[in-house]
C-alpha cells in the first residue's frame, strides 16, 4: 500500500477540536476535524454533545426505499465501520422502520389481498407507515423508473408502480436523503444509449446534471433533498449527514442553503475548493511530471485518465472501508464517480481528459463549482499545465534523471 | 385453489416476486418467478471504449461487483488477444480478490438474507411444542438470526448474535478487498491484461491477518470446531462417505452431550452449521440422528423431474501452477473449482459454452427469434405499458428475466452446482445420501450447506495464494493498446458467488464496443419458463412442495408462506444482475460474433 506521507498527531488534533461545537465550526474547521480525525475519533470527540442531544430529542424515524439500483449503497452502509450501521442507529437514536434488505418482513398476498400483519408483511408495514407517520427521514437509494412513456411500469413492487410508492413516501418525509449516484443523478441508469429515453429512469432532484428532470420536480414534491452521491456513497458521508440532521445540527430546511452545494451535497464531504487530486499519494509524481502509461506502477495516473483533479470529494483524506485506501492509491485512475454527470461526463475512464475531447463540458461543470467556492481547485492542475507546458514531455523519465531535472529535490 | 404471492421478496438483491397457486392441503401446484424491474444496462456500453466495461459492468450488482469486473476483464483479455499472456501474479490477484468476495457474499447470504427466516414465529409455534429441546432450539434460532429490522407485537428485538458477528466479518473482508482494490463496493482492481495493483509485503500480511480473523469467526460461530479440523475431514476427506460420516458422527457426539442438559449454545460446540445440519433436515435430524423434530428443509426446494434440470459451472479461480496466461473457454482442468455440466441424474459432462442459449418466450422482450446464443443476443424491451403485467399466469409473458438453457435444459447454478461438478466430498456425499433415501439431491438444506461448505473450500485456497503464490511487487498486467481491440470478440467465463457468470463483448473497426452481453446467475436460477414450457429451476423447486413451515405442521397458513420464502431465497437471488438489457444486434445483423 502506498502512503500519502500525511501523518497527523491525533492527540494534538483532539486537543484542538474538543472544545468546539462541531456545528458551529466554520466549514474549513469542520472538514479538518472530520477529515483529520476520521469519523470514529470525530464521533468520540463529540459524543457528549450527542449524549445530551439523545436525552433531549425524540427518536428520528427513518424509512429507506430501494428503487432502480444494485443495492451497492446498502452494502456500502453495511461496510461502514466507524460507526458501523448498528452504532449509527443507536448513536443518533434512529428508528429504522423499513429497509428491504435488512428486515424480517416481505410482501404477502393471498388471493391478491395483503395477508398477515405488519410483523411479517412489508406491504402492510409500509402502508401503515405512510398512513400514520410524518416527518421521518426518507433514505432514497436507487433511481425512480418513469418509463416506458411516462407510465413508470419499468419498476413495479407489491403490485404498485414504484414511482407512486416513492411519491407518497417523499411527500410525508421531513427530508429526503438521496444516497448514491442512482438516487442523486440516476447515474448508470441514465447513461447515454439508444434506449435511454425509453427507460427514463430519474434521479430524485436531478437526472444526470439536469435539475428540471428530477422526479421531485416532475411530481411537484417540495420536500427538501440532501444528496449524498458517489458510486457508491461513502458510509461516513451518509451517517454523518443524517446524524447531523437527527441532532438538529443541520436544521432542515433553514441551514441547507449554507451547508449544501448547488448539487444539494454537504460541502464538507464534497468541498468546492478541494479535489481528490490535492491529497493524492501520487501527487508528488505529478508535480515532478512522472506518469504511468501502463497499469500496475506507483507513479501519477494522469495519463491513464485519472479524473482526480476534477473530482470534488474527500476520498484522498478519508479513504474507504476502514479508511484504508481509495482508487488512485490502489492503482486505478479516479473515474469521477461523484461527478453529477457520471459516467458520461467522465468516460472514457482510461483516456487523458484533454485527449478525450470532453474538457469543455467537464471544466464548465466542475470548475463552476470550484469558482463558486472561491478557490479554483482545478486551477492547481491548470497552473501546472501552464507552467510546465506539457507534462507528457517527461513521460518515461527515470528516477535518476527526474531528480536531476528538478534540482535534486526528492 | 388459493393464489399466494410474495411481492416483494425482501432480503435479496433487487426486486422480485413469486406467484403461486396452492391447493387446499397446502401444496404449491404452480409458480411463476417474476423479475420486476427493467433497468437497462449493457446498451450504454455500446459505441464506447470497451476497457471501461471492467469498471462499469460491476455496477450491475453492488453485492457481487467483483465477479462482474473479473468476467469483464476476462472477456477483455480475450478481446485484446492477451489472455495467454496475463502474468500469473495478475491471475493470482484476481483469485484473491474474488475469494474474499465469495466468503463475504456467502456470509451475507447465510446470515443476513436467508438466516432470518429461521427466526420466523412459525418455528416458535412448532418447536415449542417439543418441550425443553424445542424451546432451547427456538431460543438459539431467534437469538442468532433475528434481523436488524423487526417488530413483533410492537416490540423490537435485538439483532441476532450470529447476524451481528457475520456483519462484522463481512465488513472485515470488504476492508481486505479495499486494501488492494481501492474500495468496496465497486473496487477498481480489474483491468484488461491483468490487474492495476501489485500488492506490497505489508498488504499480503495484512490480508493473511484478516483471513485469520475470519477463520476465528468461522470457528466460534459457524462451525464450533477449528476450520482445519472440518476441512481435513470433509473437503479433504478420501471419499464422500467419509465426509458425510464425519459430519453425522460429529453431530451425534454433540447431541450425546446436549440432549441431557438442552444446551445448544455456541459455547457448547453448536456452531451455526451443526445446529442447522442437525435440526434443518428431516433425513439427517429425525431419521439418522433420532431427533424428535426438525425444520424439514430437505423437503423443500427440490426437483421432481431429473430430465428437466441440470447443474452448471463455468469454473472459477485460476490454477497458479499453470503459470502465465489462461484459456478463455474455461476447460475443466484450468480452474480450481472446475467448469462442467451435471445432468439431473448427477452424471458429469464436459462443459461446452456453445450449448448456452437464451429464450424470451415468457419474458417482456420483443424478437422474432425466441432462442439465441448470448454472443448474438437481441433484447428489445416491451415498451407498451399495458403489456407489462405480472398476473396473467404461466402461459403468459411474466418477467424481465430471460430463460437461459444449456442444451435446452434449465440449470441450477451456484455453490451446490459448483461443488457437485467439483466432486467436493461432503456435498457430493450429501447429494447421494438424499437421492438414495428418496429425496431430491438438490434441496433447500443441501443448497444452504453447499454455500456454507464453499466458504471452507475457499479459505485454504485463499491462504495458499497469499502465502505461496502471490509475489509482492511482481508484474500484474501485460501492456495493451486500444488498437489491439479492433474488430474483435471476447468471452469471459467466471463464477459469481451465486453462480455461473458470462460476459460477451465485440468491437468494430474503431475498437469501440458494438455488443456487450452478460448472462448472470440469477438469470439461470430465477428465469421464467422456456419455449417448451419447462419451468425454471426456482419454479420447479417450488411446485409440489408445501407452503407452510415444517411441511404444514400447524396446518396450512397461506399468510405465512415460509416454503416460498425459504426456496426462493435459497438461490441467493440477485435481481439487479438478472434484469439488465442486452445489446440490440438485430439492428446490426452483419456483426454476428464468431464463437471463439
Amino acid at each position: 500500500m502506498l502512503h500519502g506521507g500525511r501523518r497527523t498527531d491525533n492527540e494534538s488534533l483532539l486537543e484542538k477540536f474538543k472544545n468546539l461545537d462541531f456545528m458551529k465550526m466554520d466549514r474549513r474547521t469542520f472538514i479538518k476535524a472530520v477529515g483529520a480525525l476520521g469519523a470514529s475519533l470525530f464521533l468520540q470527540t463529540y459524543k457528549s454533545d450527542m449524549a445530551k442531544a439523545l436525552s433531549d430529542l425524540p427518536e428520528t424515524k427513518v424509512v429507506w426505499l430501494h428503487g432502480v439500483m444494485d443495492s451497492g449503497c446498502t452494502i456500502s452502509m453495511l461496510d461502514g465501520g466507524t460507526p458501523d450501521i448498528l452504532e449509527f442507529l443507536q448513536l443518533f437514536n434512529l428508528n429504522l422502520l423499513y429497509q428491504e434488505v435488512l428486515m424480517m418482513q416481505q410482501g404477502i398476498f393471498v388471493d391478491g389481498k395483503p395477508a398477515n400483519t405488519s410483523d411479517l408483511n412489508s406491504e402492510i408495514l409500509l402502508e401503515e407507515i405512510l398512513e400514520k407517520e410524518k416527518g421521518y427521514v426518507l433514505i432514497a437509494e436507487g433511481a425512480i423508473a418513469n418509463g416506458p412513456h411516462g407510465s413508470g411500469k419499468y419498476m413495479v413492487l407489491g403490485g404498485k408502480i414504484y414511482r407512486d410508492i416513492f411519491e407518497k413516501a417523499a411527500r410525508n418525509a421531513s427530508v429526503i436523503v438521496a444516497i448514491g449516484q442512482c438516487a442523486t443523478h440516476s447515474g448508470v441508469n441514465a447513461a447515454e444509449s439508444d434506449i435511454v429515453g425509453l427507460l427514463d429512469h430519474r434521479g430524485v432532484a436531478f437526472t444526470m446534471e439536469d435539475s428540471s428532470k428530477g422526479i421531485v420536480d416532475l411530481l411537484g414534491i417540495d420536500t427538501p433533498v440532501i444528496n449524498v452521491n458517489g458510486c457508491p456513497a461513502h458510509p461516513d458521508w451518509v451517517f454523518l449527514t443524517i446524524g447531523a440532521v437527527a441532532l438538529g445540527k443541520i436544521k432542515v430546511p433553514d441551514d441547507l442553503p449554507e451547508v449544501l452545494d448547488r448539487w444539494h451535497r454537504p460541502k464538507v464531504f464534497y468541498p468546492p475548493d478541494h479535489t481528490v487530486h490535492e491529497n493524492c499519494p501520487r501527487r508528488g509524481y505529478y508535480d515532478r511530471g512522472e506518469f504511468e502509461t501502463t497499469v500496475g506502477g506507483s507513479k501519477c495516473l494522469w495519463k491513464l485518465g485519472c479524473k482526480g483533479p476534477y473530482s470534488h470529494a474527500d476520498c484522498a483524506t478519508r479513504h474507504w472501508n476502514g479508511h484504508l485506501s481509495f482508487c488512485p492509491q490502489a492503482g486505478s485512475p479516479c473515474i469521477g464517480c461523484v461527478q453529477p454527470g457520471f459516467p458520461d461526463s467522465t468516460r472514457p475512464f482510461y483516456v487523458e481528459i484533454e485527449d478525450a475531447g470532453i474538457v469543455g463540458t467537464n471544466l464548465d461543470t466542475i470548475a463552476g463549482v470550484a469558482i463558486a467556492g472561491g478557490l479554483i481547485a482545478a486551477g492547481a492542475h491548470a497552473l501546472r499545465r501552464t507552467v510546465l507546458k506539457k507534462p507528457e514531455e517527461k513521460e518515461g523519465i527515470t528516477e535518476d534523471t527526474a531528480s536531476e531535472e528538478i534540482g535534486g529535490e526528492k | 385453489m388459493v393464489e399466494v404471492t410474495v411481492d416483494p421478496l425482501s432480503r435479496i438483491e433487487g426486486h422480485y416476486r413469486i406467484n403461486t397457486e396452492v391447493s387446499a392441503d397446502g401444496v404449491i401446484t404452480d409458480a411463476q418467478s417474476n423479475g420486476l424491474v427493467f433497468r437497462g444496462f449493457e446498451r450504454f456500453l455500446q459505441k464506447h471504449d470497451p476497457r471501461d466495461a471492467a469498471l462499469l459492468t460491476m455496477r450491475i450488482c453492488g453485492v457481487c461487483p467483483v465477479c462482474h469486473s473479473i468476467s469483464a476483464a476476462n472477456a477483455l483479455d480475450d478481446l485484446f488477444g492477451v489472455a495467454d499472456q496475463v502474468p500469473k501474479n495478475g491471475l493470482v490477484m484476481r483469485n484473491i480478490h474474488q475469494a474474499m468476495n465469495f466468503i463475504a457474499s456467502h456470509a451475507a447470504h447465510i446470515y443476513i438474507l436467508w438466516g432470518p427466516d429461521l427466526a420466523n414465529p412459525a418455528y416458535r409455534d412448532i418447536l415449542t411444542q417439543y418441550g425443553n429441546v424445542g424451546n432451547a432450539v427456538w431460543g438459539e434460532l431467534s437469538g442468532r438470526f433475528m434481523p436488524l429490522v423487526n417488530q413483533f407485537n410492537g416490540t423490537h428485538y435485538p439483532a441476532g448474535s450470529s447476524y451481528v458477528a457475520a456483519l462484522r466479518e463481512f465488513r472485515r473482508l470488504h476492508d481486505g478487498i479495499s486494501l488492494v482494490a481501492g474500495k468496496m463496493p465497486h473496487p477498481v482492481l480489474q483491468h484488461v491484461g491483468g490487474v492495476v495493483y501489485s500488492p506490497t509485503v505489508a498488504d499480503i500480511q495484512q490480508l493473511i491477518a484478516y483471513i485469520s480473523e475470519t477463520a476465528k469467526f468461522v470457528e466460534s460461530f459457524t462451525l464450533g470446531v477449528p476450520p482445519e479440523t472440518w476441512i481435513e475431514n470433509t473437503y479433504r476427506a478420501s471419499s464422500p462417505e467419509k465426509a458425510v460420516n464425519f459430519v453425522i458422527g460429529h453431530l451425534q457426539e454433540l447431541l450425546n452431550k446436549s440432549l441431557t442438559n438442552n444446551d445448544f449454545s455456541h459455547s457448547s460446540g453448536w456452531g451455526d452449521v451443526p445446529l442447522f445440519a442437525a435440526f434443518g433436515s428431516e433425513l439427517v435430524g429425525e431419521k439418522l440422528l433420532g431427533l424428535p423434530i426438525s425444520l424439514k428443509l430437505d423437503r423443500g426446494g427440490g426437483y421432481k423431474n431429473p430430465d428437466q434440470i441440470g447443474f452448471l459451472s463455468y469454473g472459477v479461480f485460476f490454477k497458479p501452477e499453470k503459470g502465465d496466461g489462461y484459456d478463455p473457454t474455461s476447460p475443466a482442468d484450468s480452474r480450481v473449482i472446475p467448469s462442467g455440466y451435471m445432468n439431473g441424474r448427477l452424471q458429469l459432462e464436459k462443459f461446452d459454452h456453445t450449448k448456452i442459449s437464451e429464450n424470451i418466450t415468457h419474458a417482456f422482450y420483443i424478437d422474432q427469434e425466441e432462442d439465441r446464443p448470448p454472443w448474438n443476443g437481441v433484447t428489445e424491451p416491451e415498451s407498451n405499458p399495458d403489456e407489462i403485467d405480472y398476473t396473467r399466469g404461466s402461459e403468459s409473458r411474466y418477467s424481465w428475466v430471460k430463460a437461459p438453457n444449456y442444451a435446452g435444459i434449465p440449470c441450477e447454478v451456484g455453490p451446490l452446482a459448483r461443488l457437485l461438478v467439483m466432486g467436493e466430498p461432503l456435498v457430493t456425499g450429501l447429494a447421494k445420501t438424499f437421492a438414495e433415501n428418496g429425496y431430491s439431491p438438490a434441496n433447500n438444506y443441501t443448497r444452504m450447506l453447499a454455500r456454507m461448505q464453499e466458504i471452507l473450500v475457499v479459505i485454504p485456497e485463499l491462504l495458499k495464494w497469499l502465502r505461496q503464490d502471490v509475489q509482492a511487487g511482481g508484474k500484474v498486467a501485460v501492456h495493451t493498446e486500444l488498437s489491439m481491440a479492433k474488430n474483435s470478440t471476447g468471452m469471459g467465463l467466471w463464477e459469481a458467488p451465486r453462480g455461473a457468470l458470462g460476459h460477451w463483448v465485440a468491437t468494430g473497426a474503431n475498437s469501440m464496443t458494438t455488443l456487450y452481453q452478460a448472462v448472470v446467475p440469477s438469470t439461470w436460477n430465477l428465469a421464467p419458463r422456456n419455449a417448451q414450457g419447462i419451468p425454471s429451476p426456482v419454479e420447479q423447486a417450488l411446485i409440489g412442495t408445501k407452503i407452510s413451515a415444517a411441511e404444514n405442521a400447524l396446518g396450512v397458513d397461506y399468510s405465512n408462506p415460509l416454503g416460498i420464502m425459504h426456496t426462493a431465497r435459497s438461490y441467493d437471488p440477485c435481481l439487479a444482475c438478472a434484469i439488465h438489457t442486452i445489446d440490440k444486434t438485430g439492428k446490426h445483423p452483419d456483426r454476428i460474433l464468431k464463437v471463439v
